[in-house]
Protein backbone atom coordinates (compact mmCIF):
# COMPACT_ATOMS: atom_id res chain seq x y z
CA UNK A 1 0.00 0.00 0.00
CA UNK A 2 0.78 3.37 -0.43
CA UNK A 3 1.07 6.66 2.22
CA UNK A 4 -2.25 8.41 2.36
CA UNK A 5 -2.90 11.99 2.88
CA UNK A 6 -6.00 13.46 4.65
CA UNK A 7 -6.73 16.26 2.86
CA UNK A 8 -8.59 18.84 4.17
CA UNK A 9 -9.58 21.79 1.28
CA UNK A 10 -11.14 24.86 3.67
CA UNK A 11 -12.44 26.85 0.94
CA UNK A 12 -15.25 23.61 -0.03
CA UNK A 13 -15.67 23.70 4.13
CA UNK A 14 -19.22 24.68 5.15
CA UNK A 15 -18.58 23.77 9.02
CA UNK A 16 -21.37 21.73 8.87
CA UNK A 17 -19.23 19.46 11.75
CA UNK A 18 -20.69 16.58 10.24
CA UNK A 19 -16.90 15.31 11.16
CA UNK A 20 -16.80 16.29 14.47
CA UNK A 21 -19.78 14.19 15.13
CA UNK A 22 -18.48 11.47 12.79
CA UNK A 23 -15.57 10.92 14.95
CA UNK A 24 -16.94 10.98 18.25
CA UNK A 25 -19.27 8.49 16.97
CA UNK A 26 -16.89 6.07 15.58
CA UNK A 27 -14.09 6.41 18.63
CA UNK A 28 -17.14 6.25 21.31
CA UNK A 29 -16.04 9.65 22.64
CA UNK A 30 -18.62 11.09 24.88
CA UNK A 31 -19.55 15.07 25.01
CA UNK A 32 -18.06 17.35 27.60
CA UNK A 33 -20.18 20.21 28.88
CA UNK A 34 -19.18 23.71 27.50
CA UNK A 35 -20.25 27.30 27.63
CA UNK A 36 -21.51 29.24 24.89
CA UNK A 37 -18.69 31.93 24.51
CA UNK A 38 -19.93 33.70 21.56
CA UNK A 39 -18.86 31.31 18.77
CA UNK A 40 -20.15 28.07 17.06
CA UNK A 41 -16.61 26.90 17.65
CA UNK A 42 -17.48 24.29 20.29
CA UNK A 43 -15.39 22.68 22.22
CA UNK A 44 -13.44 25.40 22.45
CA UNK A 45 -10.19 23.01 21.97
CA UNK A 46 -8.65 19.66 21.63
CA UNK A 47 -9.92 17.61 24.57
CA UNK A 48 -9.27 14.01 25.56
CA UNK A 49 -12.69 13.06 24.40
CA UNK A 50 -12.06 15.35 21.37
CA UNK A 51 -9.55 14.13 18.65
CA UNK A 52 -10.61 17.11 16.14
CA UNK A 53 -12.67 20.09 16.11
CA UNK A 54 -13.86 22.64 13.59
CA UNK A 55 -12.45 26.06 14.08
CA UNK A 56 -14.65 28.91 13.43
CA UNK A 57 -12.80 32.74 13.20
CA UNK A 58 -14.02 35.89 11.77
CA UNK A 59 -11.87 37.50 9.65
CA UNK A 60 -11.64 41.37 8.13
CA UNK A 61 -9.55 40.97 5.27
CA UNK A 62 -6.97 44.05 4.06
CA UNK A 63 -9.55 44.96 1.64
CA UNK A 64 -12.30 45.35 4.29
CA UNK A 65 -14.52 42.04 3.43
CA UNK A 66 -15.33 40.03 6.43
CA UNK A 67 -14.76 36.77 5.86
CA UNK A 68 -15.92 33.44 8.30
CA UNK A 69 -12.85 31.21 7.91
CA UNK A 70 -13.14 27.36 9.16
CA UNK A 71 -10.25 25.33 9.79
CA UNK A 72 -9.83 21.48 11.01
CA UNK A 73 -7.72 20.83 13.98
CA UNK A 74 -7.01 17.41 14.89
CA UNK A 75 -3.51 15.03 14.65
CA UNK A 76 -0.90 16.07 11.73
CA UNK A 77 0.23 12.61 11.12
CA UNK A 78 3.77 13.80 11.17
CA UNK A 79 6.13 11.89 9.40
CA UNK A 80 8.77 13.03 11.52
CA UNK A 81 6.50 12.60 14.33
CA UNK A 82 7.78 14.02 17.75
CA UNK A 83 5.02 11.80 19.86
CA UNK A 84 6.62 8.79 18.26
CA UNK A 85 10.29 9.46 19.47
CA UNK A 86 9.53 10.45 22.61
CA UNK A 87 6.61 7.40 23.75
CA UNK A 88 8.78 5.67 26.09
CA UNK A 89 6.20 2.36 25.81
CA UNK A 90 5.62 1.97 22.22
CA UNK A 91 1.93 3.64 22.74
CA UNK A 92 2.71 5.83 19.91
CA UNK A 93 3.85 4.82 16.51
CA UNK A 94 3.60 4.92 12.53
CA UNK A 95 1.68 3.16 10.80
CA UNK A 96 4.31 1.72 8.36
CA UNK A 97 2.00 1.39 5.32
CA UNK A 98 0.17 4.05 5.34
CA UNK A 99 2.34 6.56 7.39
CA UNK A 100 -0.38 7.53 9.97
CA UNK A 101 0.59 8.23 13.70
CA UNK A 102 -1.29 5.25 15.74
CA UNK A 103 -1.63 5.07 19.06
CA UNK A 104 -2.23 1.76 21.33
CA UNK A 105 -3.90 3.03 24.77
CA UNK A 106 -3.24 -0.10 26.21
CA UNK A 107 0.82 0.74 26.71
CA UNK A 108 -0.18 4.01 26.96
CA UNK A 109 1.64 5.03 31.00
CA UNK A 110 0.55 8.78 31.06
CA UNK A 111 4.18 10.39 30.66
CA UNK A 112 2.58 13.06 29.07
CA UNK A 113 6.48 13.03 27.25
CA UNK A 114 4.38 13.31 23.71
CA UNK A 115 2.41 16.39 24.81
CA UNK A 116 5.60 18.62 25.18
CA UNK A 117 7.14 16.66 22.32
CA UNK A 118 4.26 17.52 19.40
CA UNK A 119 4.92 20.86 17.87
CA UNK A 120 0.85 21.27 17.21
CA UNK A 121 0.17 20.23 21.04
CA UNK A 122 -2.01 17.56 20.24
CA UNK A 123 -1.93 15.02 22.63
CA UNK A 124 -4.18 15.90 25.74
CA UNK A 125 -4.05 14.02 28.71
CA UNK A 126 -7.37 12.59 30.78
CA UNK A 127 -6.69 12.65 34.44
CA UNK A 128 -9.21 10.16 35.19
CA UNK A 129 -7.67 7.39 33.06
CA UNK A 130 -4.36 9.10 33.65
CA UNK A 131 -3.55 8.14 29.70
CA UNK A 132 -3.33 10.18 26.50
CA UNK A 133 -5.31 10.81 23.64
CA UNK A 134 -5.41 12.05 20.19
CA UNK A 135 -6.54 10.86 16.90
CA UNK A 136 -5.36 7.77 15.29
CA UNK A 137 -6.79 8.59 11.82
CA UNK A 138 -9.67 5.78 12.39
CA UNK A 139 -6.51 3.06 12.13
CA UNK A 140 -9.61 0.49 12.43
CA UNK A 141 -11.25 1.72 9.29
CA UNK A 142 -8.22 2.64 7.38
CA UNK A 143 -6.44 -0.46 7.61
CA UNK A 144 -9.50 -2.56 6.71
CA UNK A 145 -10.16 0.07 3.49
CA UNK A 146 -12.30 2.61 4.70
CA UNK A 147 -11.95 5.93 5.03
CA UNK A 148 -11.71 7.46 8.03
CA UNK A 149 -15.10 8.58 10.16
CA UNK A 150 -14.12 12.33 9.33
CA UNK A 151 -13.81 11.47 5.46
CA UNK A 152 -17.10 9.30 5.38
CA UNK A 153 -19.17 11.83 7.09
CA UNK A 154 -18.21 14.88 4.93
CA UNK A 155 -20.67 15.90 2.73
CA UNK A 156 -18.76 18.91 0.77
CA UNK A 157 -15.78 16.92 -0.75
CA UNK A 158 -13.71 19.14 1.84
CA UNK A 159 -12.46 16.11 3.10
CA UNK A 160 -10.94 13.66 1.20
CA UNK A 161 -8.48 10.30 2.12
CA UNK A 162 -6.66 9.62 -1.23
CA UNK A 163 -2.84 8.36 -1.93
CA UNK A 164 -0.23 10.89 -1.36
CA UNK A 165 0.63 11.49 -5.08
CA UNK A 166 -2.55 12.24 -5.93
CA UNK A 167 -3.38 14.31 -2.90
CA UNK A 168 -0.58 16.40 -3.96
CA UNK A 169 -1.90 16.84 -7.55
CA UNK A 170 -5.63 17.70 -6.13
CA UNK A 171 -4.02 20.10 -3.61
CA UNK A 172 -1.87 21.81 -6.35
CA UNK A 173 -4.84 22.01 -8.83
CA UNK A 174 -7.10 23.40 -6.15
CA UNK A 175 -4.89 26.44 -5.23
CA UNK A 176 -3.80 26.97 -9.26
CA UNK A 177 -7.65 27.49 -9.23
CA UNK A 178 -8.53 29.63 -6.42
CA UNK A 179 -5.56 31.34 -6.86
CA UNK A 180 -4.73 35.09 -4.56
CA UNK A 181 -3.17 33.67 -1.09
CA UNK A 182 -4.50 30.15 -1.31
CA UNK A 183 -1.75 27.42 -0.77
CA UNK A 184 -1.10 24.36 0.67
CA UNK A 185 -0.57 23.56 4.27
CA UNK A 186 1.52 20.52 5.62
CA UNK A 187 3.81 19.45 2.74
CA UNK A 188 7.08 21.27 3.51
CA UNK A 189 7.56 20.71 7.44
CA UNK A 190 8.11 17.55 9.75
CA UNK A 191 9.29 15.61 6.72
CA UNK A 192 5.13 16.16 5.22
CA UNK A 193 2.18 15.52 7.31
CA UNK A 194 -0.33 13.09 6.37
CA UNK A 195 -3.85 15.49 7.24
CA UNK A 196 -2.95 18.08 4.75
CA UNK A 197 -4.88 21.99 4.20
CA UNK A 198 -5.61 23.82 0.98
CA UNK A 199 -6.15 27.21 2.92
CA UNK A 200 -7.65 29.80 0.79
CA UNK A 201 -5.86 32.42 2.54
CA UNK A 202 -2.02 33.44 3.88
CA UNK A 203 -1.16 30.76 6.88
CA UNK A 204 -0.50 33.19 9.71
CA UNK A 205 -4.29 34.50 9.06
CA UNK A 206 -5.55 31.55 10.88
CA UNK A 207 -5.61 31.87 14.80
CA UNK A 208 -4.05 28.87 16.64
CA UNK A 209 -2.43 27.65 13.64
CA UNK A 210 1.56 26.86 13.90
CA UNK A 211 2.98 29.01 10.90
CA UNK A 212 6.39 27.08 11.09
CA UNK A 213 6.43 23.71 13.16
CA UNK A 214 9.37 22.01 13.92
CA UNK A 215 10.08 19.04 16.10
CA UNK A 216 12.41 20.69 19.05
CA UNK A 217 16.29 20.36 18.58
CA UNK A 218 16.16 18.78 22.08
CA UNK A 219 14.59 15.76 21.27
CA UNK A 220 17.29 14.95 19.35
CA UNK A 221 19.85 15.86 22.21
CA UNK A 222 17.56 13.87 24.57
CA UNK A 223 17.29 10.82 22.36
CA UNK A 224 20.03 10.37 20.26
CA UNK A 225 22.75 12.03 22.05
CA UNK A 226 22.26 11.31 26.00
CA UNK A 227 20.06 8.05 26.30
CA UNK A 228 22.84 6.54 24.68
CA UNK A 229 25.56 8.27 26.65
CA UNK A 230 24.07 7.76 29.91
CA UNK A 231 24.98 3.66 29.44
CA UNK A 232 28.38 3.90 27.45
CA UNK A 233 29.65 6.62 30.84
CA UNK A 234 28.39 4.20 33.26
CA UNK A 235 30.03 1.23 31.52
CA UNK A 236 33.42 3.14 30.99
CA UNK A 237 33.32 3.90 34.60
CA UNK A 238 32.69 0.45 35.35
CA UNK A 239 35.44 -0.96 33.11
CA UNK A 240 37.87 2.23 34.39
CA UNK A 241 37.20 1.43 37.95
CA UNK A 242 37.88 -2.50 37.66
CA UNK A 243 41.49 -1.34 35.33
CA UNK A 244 42.03 1.03 37.73
CA UNK A 245 41.71 -1.74 40.76
CA UNK A 246 44.04 -4.03 38.94
CA UNK A 247 47.02 -1.67 37.52
CA UNK A 248 47.11 0.55 40.35
CA UNK A 249 45.75 -1.82 42.82
CA UNK A 250 43.90 -0.64 45.59
CA UNK A 251 44.17 2.09 48.32
CA UNK A 252 45.91 0.16 51.56
CA UNK A 253 47.74 1.50 54.91
CA UNK A 254 51.48 1.40 54.94
CA UNK A 255 53.09 -0.39 57.95
CA UNK A 256 53.87 2.53 58.99
CA UNK A 257 50.02 3.38 59.66
CA UNK A 258 49.65 0.54 62.22
CA UNK A 259 52.94 1.21 63.81
CA UNK A 260 52.13 4.68 65.11
CA UNK A 261 49.39 2.92 66.82
CA UNK A 262 50.78 0.51 67.98
CA UNK A 263 54.37 2.06 69.31
CA UNK A 264 52.26 4.45 71.38
CA UNK A 265 50.85 1.79 73.33
CA UNK A 266 54.25 0.29 73.64
CA UNK A 267 53.97 -2.43 70.82
CA UNK A 268 52.49 -5.49 70.10
CA UNK B 1 44.95 -9.08 68.34
CA UNK B 2 42.88 -6.55 68.53
CA UNK B 3 41.32 -3.97 66.00
CA UNK B 4 41.31 -0.20 66.75
CA UNK B 5 37.98 1.01 65.70
CA UNK B 6 37.04 4.83 65.49
CA UNK B 7 33.38 5.89 65.34
CA UNK B 8 32.81 7.67 62.10
CA UNK B 9 29.20 8.30 61.04
CA UNK B 10 26.04 8.54 63.75
CA UNK B 11 23.00 6.56 63.05
CA UNK B 12 20.91 9.23 61.79
CA UNK B 13 23.77 10.06 58.95
CA UNK B 14 23.90 5.92 58.40
CA UNK B 15 20.07 6.06 58.23
CA UNK B 16 19.95 9.24 55.66
CA UNK B 17 23.00 7.83 53.49
CA UNK B 18 20.84 4.49 52.66
CA UNK B 19 17.55 6.49 52.57
CA UNK B 20 19.14 8.38 49.73
CA UNK B 21 20.90 5.81 48.00
CA UNK B 22 18.53 3.45 47.72
CA UNK B 23 15.35 5.58 46.51
CA UNK B 24 18.08 6.94 43.82
CA UNK B 25 18.84 3.53 42.88
CA UNK B 26 15.61 2.53 42.42
CA UNK B 27 15.18 5.79 40.65
CA UNK B 28 18.04 4.96 38.30
CA UNK B 29 16.64 1.43 37.92
CA UNK B 30 12.78 2.47 37.13
CA UNK B 31 14.40 5.40 34.98
CA UNK B 32 16.14 3.00 33.15
CA UNK B 33 13.00 0.72 31.98
CA UNK B 34 11.26 3.92 31.40
CA UNK B 35 13.75 5.62 29.36
CA UNK B 36 14.89 2.60 26.87
CA UNK B 37 11.66 0.88 25.04
CA UNK B 38 14.48 -2.03 25.08
CA UNK B 39 14.97 -1.95 28.98
CA UNK B 40 10.56 -2.20 29.33
CA UNK B 41 11.24 -5.83 30.79
CA UNK B 42 12.97 -4.46 34.03
CA UNK B 43 9.17 -3.22 34.65
CA UNK B 44 8.10 -7.27 35.47
CA UNK B 45 8.78 -7.44 38.59
CA UNK B 46 6.79 -4.37 39.21
CA UNK B 47 3.79 -5.72 37.36
CA UNK B 48 4.61 -3.65 33.92
CA UNK B 49 5.91 -0.38 32.62
CA UNK B 50 3.03 1.23 34.76
CA UNK B 51 4.68 -0.22 37.81
CA UNK B 52 8.09 1.26 37.01
CA UNK B 53 6.32 4.99 36.76
CA UNK B 54 4.33 4.36 40.03
CA UNK B 55 7.89 3.26 42.01
CA UNK B 56 9.20 5.78 40.05
CA UNK B 57 6.82 9.13 40.84
CA UNK B 58 7.10 7.70 44.79
CA UNK B 59 10.60 7.36 45.19
CA UNK B 60 11.23 10.28 43.77
CA UNK B 61 9.34 11.79 47.18
CA UNK B 62 11.32 10.27 49.07
CA UNK B 63 14.50 11.32 47.28
CA UNK B 64 13.81 14.70 47.64
CA UNK B 65 13.17 14.21 51.10
CA UNK B 66 16.47 12.61 51.94
CA UNK B 67 18.32 14.58 49.55
CA UNK B 68 17.35 17.60 51.44
CA UNK B 69 17.78 16.03 55.03
CA UNK B 70 21.73 15.37 53.21
CA UNK B 71 22.37 18.30 51.85
CA UNK B 72 21.35 20.16 55.47
CA UNK B 73 23.44 17.89 57.48
CA UNK B 74 26.73 17.69 55.28
CA UNK B 75 26.82 20.54 53.56
CA UNK B 76 29.11 22.46 55.74
CA UNK B 77 31.58 19.40 56.28
CA UNK B 78 31.67 17.99 52.77
CA UNK B 79 30.26 21.15 50.49
CA UNK B 80 32.88 23.37 51.12
CA UNK B 81 36.48 23.44 49.85
CA UNK B 82 39.50 24.26 52.32
CA UNK B 83 42.58 25.95 50.01
CA UNK B 84 45.06 25.59 49.95
CA UNK B 85 45.03 22.16 51.19
CA UNK B 86 42.32 20.71 49.26
CA UNK B 87 44.15 22.24 46.35
CA UNK B 88 47.56 20.46 46.64
CA UNK B 89 45.26 17.19 46.87
CA UNK B 90 43.61 17.93 43.92
CA UNK B 91 46.87 18.31 41.94
CA UNK B 92 48.10 14.63 43.21
CA UNK B 93 44.44 13.53 42.36
CA UNK B 94 44.90 12.13 45.74
CA UNK B 95 47.13 9.24 44.93
CA UNK B 96 44.72 7.54 42.83
CA UNK B 97 46.02 7.57 39.59
CA UNK B 98 49.94 7.47 39.57
CA UNK B 99 52.12 6.79 42.83
CA UNK B 100 53.28 8.86 45.32
CA UNK B 101 54.85 8.43 48.70
CA UNK B 102 52.83 10.79 50.31
CA UNK B 103 49.62 11.86 49.42
CA UNK B 104 48.63 15.45 50.76
CA UNK B 105 46.73 15.21 53.76
CA UNK B 106 42.96 16.39 53.85
CA UNK B 107 40.38 16.64 56.69
CA UNK B 108 37.04 14.84 56.73
CA UNK B 109 36.42 14.50 53.79
CA UNK B 110 38.81 15.13 50.72
CA UNK B 111 38.50 16.88 47.84
CA UNK B 112 37.09 13.91 45.70
CA UNK B 113 34.61 13.31 48.31
CA UNK B 114 33.27 17.07 48.16
CA UNK B 115 33.11 17.03 44.63
CA UNK B 116 30.96 14.20 45.05
CA UNK B 117 28.67 15.65 47.51
CA UNK B 118 28.64 18.80 45.28
CA UNK B 119 27.25 16.62 42.32
CA UNK B 120 24.94 14.97 44.01
CA UNK B 121 24.04 17.61 45.67
CA UNK B 122 23.42 19.68 42.85
CA UNK B 123 22.37 17.18 40.12
CA UNK B 124 19.60 15.99 42.41
CA UNK B 125 18.46 19.28 43.05
CA UNK B 126 18.15 19.45 39.78
CA UNK B 127 16.58 16.20 39.19
CA UNK B 128 13.66 17.06 41.62
CA UNK B 129 13.40 20.35 39.73
CA UNK B 130 13.20 19.53 36.28
CA UNK B 131 11.16 16.21 37.86
CA UNK B 132 8.60 18.21 39.05
CA UNK B 133 7.43 20.05 35.81
CA UNK B 134 7.32 16.51 34.08
CA UNK B 135 4.72 15.90 36.28
CA UNK B 136 2.61 19.11 35.21
CA UNK B 137 4.36 19.82 31.79
CA UNK B 138 1.96 22.26 30.34
CA UNK B 139 3.23 24.69 33.37
CA UNK B 140 5.93 25.89 31.16
CA UNK B 141 5.70 27.10 27.26
CA UNK B 142 6.83 23.42 25.50
CA UNK B 143 9.95 25.08 23.71
CA UNK B 144 11.04 25.32 26.85
CA UNK B 145 9.92 22.14 28.90
CA UNK B 146 11.45 20.08 25.96
CA UNK B 147 15.15 20.90 27.12
CA UNK B 148 13.54 20.54 30.88
CA UNK B 149 13.37 16.70 29.77
CA UNK B 150 16.84 17.01 28.74
CA UNK B 151 17.93 18.43 32.13
CA UNK B 152 16.28 15.37 33.29
CA UNK B 153 18.82 12.78 31.04
CA UNK B 154 21.69 15.06 31.82
CA UNK B 155 21.55 14.92 35.79
CA UNK B 156 20.59 10.60 35.42
CA UNK B 157 23.86 10.69 32.95
CA UNK B 158 26.09 12.13 35.74
CA UNK B 159 24.17 10.82 38.54
CA UNK B 160 24.61 7.01 37.13
CA UNK B 161 27.84 7.02 36.28
CA UNK B 162 29.34 8.68 39.59
CA UNK B 163 27.31 5.76 41.33
CA UNK B 164 29.77 3.65 39.90
CA UNK B 165 32.77 5.78 41.06
CA UNK B 166 31.51 5.71 44.56
CA UNK B 167 30.55 2.08 45.08
CA UNK B 168 34.32 1.71 43.76
CA UNK B 169 36.11 3.98 45.81
CA UNK B 170 33.91 3.35 48.69
CA UNK B 171 34.33 -0.85 48.67
CA UNK B 172 36.90 -2.58 46.83
CA UNK B 173 38.79 0.50 45.48
CA UNK B 174 39.75 1.61 49.41
CA UNK B 175 39.28 -1.57 51.75
CA UNK B 176 37.98 -0.99 54.67
CA UNK B 177 35.94 2.22 54.10
CA UNK B 178 32.18 0.29 53.47
CA UNK B 179 32.10 -0.33 57.39
CA UNK B 180 31.59 3.39 57.57
CA UNK B 181 28.27 3.35 56.24
CA UNK B 182 27.27 0.29 57.83
CA UNK B 183 28.64 -0.59 61.79
CA UNK B 184 29.86 3.76 60.95
CA UNK B 185 33.49 2.41 62.55
CA UNK B 186 36.51 2.07 60.82
CA UNK B 187 39.73 0.90 61.50
CA UNK B 188 41.87 3.45 62.68
CA UNK B 189 45.19 2.80 60.49
CA UNK B 190 42.90 3.01 57.38
CA UNK B 191 41.55 6.44 59.21
CA UNK B 192 45.35 7.08 59.17
CA UNK B 193 45.74 6.91 55.78
CA UNK B 194 42.53 7.88 54.00
CA UNK B 195 41.64 11.29 56.66
CA UNK B 196 45.55 11.93 58.73
CA UNK B 197 44.68 15.32 59.21
CA UNK B 198 40.96 14.55 60.69
CA UNK B 199 42.66 11.73 63.18
CA UNK B 200 45.14 14.57 64.03
CA UNK B 201 42.62 17.16 64.74
CA UNK B 202 40.47 14.68 67.02
CA UNK B 203 43.75 13.56 68.89
CA UNK B 204 44.17 16.85 69.53
CA UNK B 205 40.82 17.91 70.33
CA UNK B 206 41.13 14.63 72.63
CA UNK B 207 37.78 13.04 70.89
CA UNK B 208 39.45 10.59 69.48
CA UNK B 209 37.68 7.10 70.92
CA UNK B 210 39.08 4.11 70.06
CA UNK B 211 37.00 0.81 70.50
CA UNK B 212 39.14 -2.46 70.60
CA UNK B 213 37.38 -4.97 68.91
CA UNK B 214 38.44 -8.73 68.09
CA UNK B 215 39.87 -9.72 65.14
Amino acid sequence: MTQKIKLYDASKCTACRGCQLACKQWNGLQAGQTQQEGTYQNPPSLQPNTYMIIHFQDYVSPEGDIKWLFRKEACMHCTNAGCVTVCPSGALYYNKELGTVGMDRDKCIGCKECMTACPFEVPKYDKKTEKVYKCDMCESRITNNMTPACVKACPTGALRWVDKEEAVKIAEARVQKLGGDSHIYGDKFVGGTHMMYVLPEKTDVYQGIKKDPKVSFALTVWKSWLKPLSLLAAGGVIGGSLLHYFIHGPHKPHPEHYDQDDKKQGGV
Amino acid sequence: MKKKMVLVTSKYERFVHWMLAISCLLLCYTGLGIMFKELNFLGVIFGGLQGLVTVHDIMAVVFAISLVLAILMWWKEAGLFTFPEDWEWIKAAGGYLWHLDHVPETGKYNPGQKMFFLTVALCGLMMVGTGFFMWYPTILPAALMNWVYVLHVLGFVVIFAFFFVHLYLGTIGNPGSVSAMLSGKMELPVLRMLHPKWVKEMEHEGKLVVIEEDK
